[in-house]
């Protein structure tokens, strides 16, 4: 597993720190690392957590995703 | 009601197909594509009865769904294989589930066996790729981890009790968008 922390965009809140529990980050100088990348099991609460979507995860299983409305979407994808 | 839109639904519900009974289906009607909004009422529907299930029963929810979760586990694995290492059982657990759920076994790093001895427990960690439970709640904005979840623990308790014939307990660790985290306690 690859994850990228951008330094620039991470704001140190420790979030993705508390909320892992495999403790794959660890705040160093006020910005997020990813120090034990290995015991990511691919959550990504993570991602879900972060206020500055800072995280990138690469090598990941994207699991299936049935929830999503395709109606929806497109209207989104539209105005967005 | 008008003549009109009587003879219309007539028309929407009538075909020259001829239809018998001894005739095997080998594909479902419609395509999966077409199926989709028949999946978000079904997914939307479950996510109700939970809901409601959860605002009657409270916190005795949990321990309806695990067991309905657990009977449905030991009914279908009853057909299945009977095995006696845990290993072999996970496997037949995984054809079981195919489709619906999708899990690894998994450790930490700093872990050599899968099978992992800590607190005079034996358990082993199982991550949930897909899951149709996941699916559903965050169709419906409700929280993981609670009644829908312990069906799917009681589902897997039950089918790994049958299969092993040994007690087995599934404690929740962690839950993600992606995957959850569970942990598979054998007695």
């Amino acid at each position: 597993m690859d994850i990228h922390v951008d330094k620039d965009a991470c704001v140190g809140c420790g979030l993705c720190v508390k909320d892992c529990p495999m403790h794959v980050y660890e705040l160093q100088d006020s910005v997020s690392v990813a120090v034990r990348p290995n015991n990511c099991m691919g959550c990504l609460s993570c991602h879900e957590i972060c206020p500055a979507q800072a995280l990138e995860h690469r090598g990941i299983y994207a699991a299936r995703r049935h929830y999503i409305d395709i109606k929806v979407c497109e209207m989104l994808r539209k105005v967005v | 009601m008008s003549a009109g839109y009587i003879d219309e639904l007539h028309e929407a519900f009538h075909s020259d197909l001829v239809y018998r009974s001894e005739e095997i289906p080998l594909e479902c009607s419609p395509k999966p594509k077409e199926m989709e909004q028949t999946l978000h009422g079904v997914m939307k529907l479950n996510g109700l009865v939970i809901r409601s299930l959860e605002e009657i029963a409270g916190r005795g929810a949990n321990a309806v769904t695990y067991r309905a979760g657990k009977k449905f586990g030991h009914e279908v694995a009853k057909y299945f294989q009977k095995r006696e290492d845990v290993e072999g059982a996970l496997h037949e657990l995984s054809d079981l589930l195919r489709g619906q759920y999708s899990f690894e076994v998994w450790k930490p790093e700093d872990k050599e066996t899968f099978i992992i001895e800590e607190n005079g427990e034996t358990f082993i960690y199982l991550v949930f790729h897909d899951c149709i439970v996941r699916q559903t709640l965050r169709r419906n904005g409700l929280d993981q981890g609670g009644p829908l979840c312990q069906t799917l623990f009681g589902y897997v308790v039950g089918a790994i009790e049958e299969i092993t014939g040994r007690k087995a307990k599934l404690e929740i660790v962690h839950t993600g968008p992606n995957a959850c985290l569970k942990k598979l306690v054998l007695k």
